[in-house]
């Protein structure tokens, strides 16, 4: 074991040496009071090495983040320190925590003994890192009896989950709960309880505010922060999104494919990068740039607002949803809302999830059956479900890029299909391509071949293919790595321009809304609790609940 | 270990990959028997002809390589032409209850309520009858034959692929992309069948290939009680009844159908085992 890691670390020194810039005082270099020290980290794949030799250590109470696009080798890296690489991939280095040194490759024994005892994992998804079968107790009361040397007693147990679930702010009520029966944060919270209840050195985040809300994020990265502050522990957090790392972590180190490009304190990182792909991921992340929505539109090439430029053509409003409510069983989750887009309009619905911002989209759509109000399209009422609209009305391109594409048919199939209902001829096949900037081969490809954006190309182009006039995009960037997103807005701000689109934008990120929106509404517990435009709502927000949804939204311009 | 843990262990890709000899094996045998279906009729073309003063001779006597049964009939010939039946019929039955199921499952699971609620209390009545009982009342009312032994056979089978399909269906059919179809207002049948259904196919087909092996199992425990096939026809469960008598002087008689059996049903169920993962591979697993 010894030779290995002799051999392993001047490895390590070349790795860090050709692709790195380190501050040798400010950057987390190895040092003696950390609690946690990495050295010599390298990742073997199917095919040869995915991550380089790197080194990182964090000291008591502090946080490193783990910064990069999806693919980099992020995840996988926080995977090889908990001991859970997939089948194919092994790891090399040594993990130096206070009480114990692991040496990589390590045996499963070593692991049962340190993972969600000296190091736990907080995953990304709080929907499915859960047991939706056992109680919130039961699930963080395992995680205690696995730690425990000694049995505890019924009372004892018991008296320590509630413990837990008061550290995260939960009340004591939420151990007899099932994970369906809480929100997303609720369940986050509890799923950090889970993981702190064994008092780790090392708490690896992989994403942790991902999947929530902006206003969920903010407060549960703080939550994170106060217990680590409390108990001393260190905490490696990794994250694709630059804006939710300021503040929230001391050092940074910043990762593509598998190297470390750039490292540093987190403040000098983002306010001064050195290197071009971080550069690059600032700029991407529309938190971090001052990009208004007027910006925008300057810098897609064109000086008037799309809706400006299509007033002269067509006036009045193409959709009109009037007072619209909408019942899920005895539960409402619409309370007569009602939402207008005028032609060449750009409409953004913000708020939380069960704010009812999809529900209003899809009663729209006809996906959805609305229980009252009233829905005109061009002038016209339209009865409720799909069999009164037609596919030339409106369109919409979903969340979510891995299931809005039927896996088992090809792009090609699935373009002219919609090719077909809108009786153009398959040969425009590859205009449609053209039209999402996507090579024509795609055509022949499988969705599972592509990638997300890709992916979100291709369904945009299904969207298109049948020349909507109302364009209904459901949180369609969400899911999307930072750069990728970027480039789909810019894509779909083309696209609004040259087609004269109107489009009904859903989304939970403000900063997303803020490029792309001409007029926004902002719903709250099904009801509209501001509207206007975009620029105004945002950026003098009258309601309080806005004001909230703005201030809790994580994504702060930079203060230089 | 923590609970989030053990979930991430769960997510892991497990290799279970079959064996490639034991899958390659399991299609050679399938082969030979589909060969000796089409082609058994040239190789032992009076199978079941009875001759008395061949009776009951050893395997390895000239002329009868693995010996005769009782009635003199050689035990090679008429193994080769059970395999007609031994084959024929569970193909039809996985055939039959595999329109069934994409039929009626797909329906079920894509329109739901009460079309749904009728087909699922039909599966539950037919679930509800017990397989050999079901198929001696039926041979007693309309009388025992290989064809009635089908068409029961389809009917009893039907309810598990009409469940796989309805759930399979369920649970796509709340997938973006089937809305996407719905965007583009095609019909509901054409998005059943041509965008929900080849999601399923997967299940689809590794099902009916084990339902091979079932309804094989199936006919052999018919025939072995005599409402099956008729008496006197090469059938490999007939031969196991006819050779328990003579296991002493002629061990094939029995042996040679019964292996065979088993290991047309253990192919069946490992090539189908294999096609699901190979299938479900191409698909979003």
């Amino acid at each position: 074991m010894t030779e290995t890691r002799m051999t392993n670390v001047p490895a390590s020194g070349a790795g860090l040496g050709s692709g790195s810039s380190i501050g040798s005082g400010t950057g987390p270099g190895i040092d003696s009071t950390a609690q946690v020290a990495v050295t010599g980290l390298t990742i073997d794949g199917p095919a040869g090495v995915v991550v380089a030799p790197f080194d990182f250590s964090i000291a008591p109470g502090e946080t490193l983040a783990l910064i990069g696009e999806s693919g980099s080798g992020k995840t996988l890296s926080a995977k090889a320190i908990a001991g859970l690489l997939p089948a194919g991939f092994s790891a090399r280095g040594s993990i130096a925590l206070s009480s114990a040194t692991i040496e990589l490759p390590s045996t499963d024994a070593v692991w049962r003994a340190t993972r969600g005892r000296r190091i736990s994992l907080l995953l990304q998804d709080p929907f499915t890192s859960l047991s939706p079968v056992h109680r919130c107790g039961t699930q963080i009361g395992m995680t205690i009896d696995a730690a425990s040397a000694t049995r505890l007693s019924r009372e004892e147990r018991t008296a320590r989950i509630t413990q837990s679930l008061a550290e995260v702010n939960l009340p004591a009520e939420v151990a007899r709960a099932y994970p369906h029966e809480l929100s997303g944060g609720m369940r986050q919270r509890v799923a950090i309880a889970a993981a702190l209840a064994t008092d780790p050195e090392l708490l690896i985040a992989d994403e942790p505010t991902t999947a929530l809300d902006a206003s969920n994020q903010g407060e549960i990265l703080d939550l994170l922060r106060g217990l680590q502050e409390k108990r001393g522990m260190a905490a490696l957090l990794i994250s694709h999104d630059l804006g939710m790392v300021r503040g929230r972590a001391e050092h940074v180190l910043v990762m593509r494919h598998g190297e470390i490009v750039e490292r540093g304190v987190t403040s000098s990182v983002l306010n001064a990068p050195s290197h071009p792909y971080t550069r690059a991921l600032i700029e991407a992340d529309p938190s971090l740039t001052d990009r208004s929505a007027g910006v925008v539109r300057t810098a897609s090439g064109v000086g008037v607002t799309p809706a400006a430029a299509n007033a002269d053509s067509a006036t009045g409003d193409l959709v009109v949803a009037t007072d619209i409510t909408k019942s899920f069983g005895d539960k409402t989750v619409l309370h007569g809302v009602s939402v207008t887009v005028g032609r060449g309009e750009t409409v953004g619905i913000v708020g939380e999830s069960g704010s009812g911002k999809t529900t209003i989209a899809r009663c729209i759509a006809g996906l959805e059956h609305e229980t009252s109000g009233v829905i005109e399209f061009d002038g016209v009422a339209l009865a409720t479900g799909r069999a009164s609209r037609t596919p030339k009305q409106m369109q919409i391109v979903f969340q979510d890029p891995y299931s809005s594409l039927n896996p088992m048919i090809s792009v090609g199939r699935s373009l002219k299909l919609a090719l077909r209902v809108a009786g153009r001829p398959a040969s425009d096949l590859n205009g449609l391509l053209q039209l999402v900037e996507l090579p024509t081969d795609f055509a022949s490809k499988r969705p599972a071949e592509l990638s997300g954006g890709q992916r979100q190309r291709v369904a945009i182009a299904r969207a298109l293919a049948v020349q909507p006039q109302l364009l209904i995009c459901d949180e369609s960037v969400s899911a999307l790595d930072v750069s990728v997103q970027k480039q789909i807005l810019d894509l779909l701000s083309k696209l609004r321009v040259e087609l004269g689109l109107s489009i009904l934008f859903i989304s939970h990120d403000l900063a997303v809304v803020r490029q792309l929106a001409d007029r926004v509404y902002v719903l709250r517990h099904g009801e509209v609790v501001e509207s206007g435009p975009c620029h105004d709502v945002l950026n003098a927000p009258t309601h309080p609940y806005t004001q909230a949804l703005v201030a809790a939204s994580i994504h702060e311009a930079p203060t230089h | 270990m923590s609970s989030t843990e053990a979930i991430v262990l769960a997510k892991l890709p497990r290799s279970r990959r079959r064996h490639p000899v034991a899958v390659w094996l399991s299609l050679a045998l399938l082969g030979l028997v589909a060969f000796l279906v089409l082609f058994g009729n040239l190789i032992a073309p009076d199978a079941t002809a009875q001759s008395i003063l061949d009776s009951l001779l050893p395997p390895g006597s000239p002329g009868h390589l693995l010996g005769t049964d009782e009635l003199g009939r050689d035990v090679l010939d008429l193994t080769i032409a059970g395999a007609a039946s031994a084959l024929v019929g569970p193909v039809c039955v996985a055939l039959g209850s595999m329109l069934l199921g994409i039929l009626l499952g797909t329906v079920a699971g894509y329109l739901r309520g009460p079309i749904d609620f009728i087909i699922g209390r039909w599966t539950d009545l037919l679930f509800s009858l017990p397989l050999l009982l079901a198929a001696i009342v039926v041979a007693g009312v309309f009388g025992a034959g290989y064809w009635m032994t089908v068409l029961l056979l389809i009917l009893l089978f039907s309810p598990s692929d009409i469940r796989i399909v309805r759930a399979g269906v369920m649970e796509q059919a709340a997938r973006p992309f089937v809305e996407a179809a719905q965007m583009l207002s095609l019909s509901k049948a054409r998005i059943m069948f041509t965008q929900v259904l080849p999601n399923v196919w997967s299940l689809v087909i590794t099902n009916s290939m084990l339902n091979v092996a079932f309804a094989l199992v199936a006919f052999s425990s018919l025939s072995f009680l005599g409402v099956g096939v008729a008496p006197g026809t090469a059938d490999w469960g007939r031969q196991l009844t006819d050779g328990r008598a003579i296991m002493i002087d002629n061990p094939a008689a029995v042996l040679v159908p019964a292996l065979l059996i088993i290991g047309v049903a253990s192919a069946a169920n490992l090539v189908g085992d294999w096609l699901g993962q190979n299938l479900t591979r191409t698909g979003r697993s």
